[in-house]
């Protein structure tokens, strides 16, 4: 098995973006992290799009072909990717899995939701149809209902108060007033959604014990990246990263068949095996990220979890974010490869 | 007229795990045949929450739903008869009842509800 690196990446602002369609969005992601790779009018071996909703919000299918066609990337393999909000790490996995084997020389992966294209409702139901269809979906549970749930068993077994989430929540929303790309960009005070009267109407609750700012806006957008061999890759002239670890593993569907639902067991299996990959400790990690449907409990319906592991090679390679990626990301500072 | 709680839960013939939802093979030891289980008794509330921002197909404001352990151990999500939150408890006895919990095609939806009890 060969080593993989990442040589270009692409994201598009998230948000409401009303103007732009699903294929629109997931050809400016690609676009700029092709352009990131200095590929040039160079094509790809193959196209991995990660995409959930294509089928049921946007009545599309075969997105990945439709995607190469778009670019001009004939006669790429392409291939669409749906494993419910795991969805950007698998399609990152298949990609890695094609290059390491010797089979792909360079693969584009995209990842693209367009949620704002249907009511609240209606992305509230068709997110909840990854949860059990008879045993659970009839009641009417959303995946924040699922995480309500999962927190309130923290809050039981671990002592988890909502001033825990409220630290990790003012956090979070302050991160987005730095990032460009992100959808809600508005600092906001504790007064306002957890001391103040109006604290209740700025921050209601959407599934007790969690609140409006526990959980994460539905948005649109859509991140790419470009994966390599390392032969390739330092043939550029650029820095790159590699990817150092990944681990994916699976728990029950139903939450109420997990022995200990707030072991979140799969999570600690797929970070194991990134680690082991890897060949180092968690102690070694410098930044770490848990981008998910949920804040508190991170990942904790998705029966399907997956973890890497990136190293930095260079200076100016910056930690690619795709969307839903469950990632550990390792920065090590070295001088710039090639 | 009260109507009998149309879940089943399937043992493991080889091992005793419990299941419900149904699986092919045992959970524990792979088997694949199954002792059919009908939920016994009461049942005790082990999470649960309150859903403001609910699905497509729900007309109410919100909707409280938890999972519950009957006393013969079978586990299940059910919607649960209660005003509020601030009327449960985890570890609390809820009684269980087999009731329409959402319209589809304008038809009543049948499943578990679960009603706290004093
Ligand atoms: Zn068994």
């Amino acid at each position: 098995m060969r080593d993989v690196a990442i040589i270009g990446v692409g994201m598009i602002p998230f948000g409401r973006r009303d103007e732009d369609t699903l294929m629109d969005m997931l050809a400016y992601a690609s676009l700029k992290a092709l352009d990131d790779a200095r590929l040039g009018e160079k094509s790809v071996d193959a196209v991995y799009v990660a995409n959930m909703g294509g089928g049921i919000l946007q009545r599309q299918t075969a997105i990945a072909s439709s995607l190469v066609d778009r670019l001009s990337l004939l006669p790429a393999a392409a291939e669409t990717i749906e494993n419910g909000p795991a969805s950007g790490a698998s399609a990152i996995k298949n990609g890695m899995l094609g290059i390491a084997a010797g089979f792909y020389e360079t693969v584009l992966v995209v990842g693209g939701e367009k949620m704002r294209e249907v009511t609240g409702w209606r992305a509230t139901d068709f997110v909840a149809s990854m949860t059990h269809p008879q045993a659970e979906y009839p009641y009417g549970i959303t995946l924040p209902g699922m995480a309500g749930m999962f927190t309130r068993l923290g809050m039981e077994k671990h002592g988890v108060t909502r001033e825990h989430l409220l630290a990790v929540s003012l956090k979070n929303q302050e991160m987005g007033t730095l990032n460009p790309y992100a959808h809600v960009e508005m600092a906001l005070d504790r007064d306002g959604i957890f001391d103040s009267p109006h604290a209740v109407v700025n921050n209601p609750t959407s599934a007790d014990p969690l609140h409006l700012y526990d959980l994460c806006p539905v948005s649109d957008g859509a991140a790419a990246i470009v994966l390599s061999s390392v032969d390739f890759a330092k043939k550029l002239g650029k820095p790159y990263a590699v990817i150092a670890g990944f681990g994916q593993a699976t728990d029950t569907h139903t939450l109420a068949e997990r022995e200990d639902p707030t072991d979140l067991k799969a999570v600690t299996l797929a970070a194991q095996q990134a680690f082991a990959m890897a060949k180092i400790k968690p102690a070694d990690i410098d930044v770490g990220m848990w981008p998910n449907y949920t804040m508190p409990l991170p990942s904790s319906k998705s029966p399907r979890v997956n973890m890497s592991v990136f190293s930095r090679r260079g200076r100016a390679a910056k930690p690619p974010q795709p969307v839903r990626l469950v990632s550990v990301v390792r920065s090590r500072s070295t001088s710039p490869a090639a | 007229m009260k109507k009998e709680i149309a879940i089943t839960a399937y043992k493991c013939r080889k091992c005793g795990k419990l299941h419900y939802p149904f699986h092919d093979r045992c959970l524990e030891c792979k088997g694949r045949e199954f002792e059919k289980i009908k939920p016994q008794g009461n049942a005790k509330l082990l999470t649960y929450t309150a859903i403001f921002n609910l699905p497509w197909g729900f007309d109410q404001r919100f909707l409280i739903i938890g999972v519950a352990e009957f006393e013969n151990k079978v586990k299940a999500m059910g919607q649960i008869k209660a005003d509020s939150v601030d009327q449960l408890k985890v570890g609390m006895k809820v009684k269980p009842s087999w009731e329409p919990v959402r319209v589809q095609y304008g038809e009543d939806v049948y499943g578990l509800k679960f009603e706290p009890m004093k």
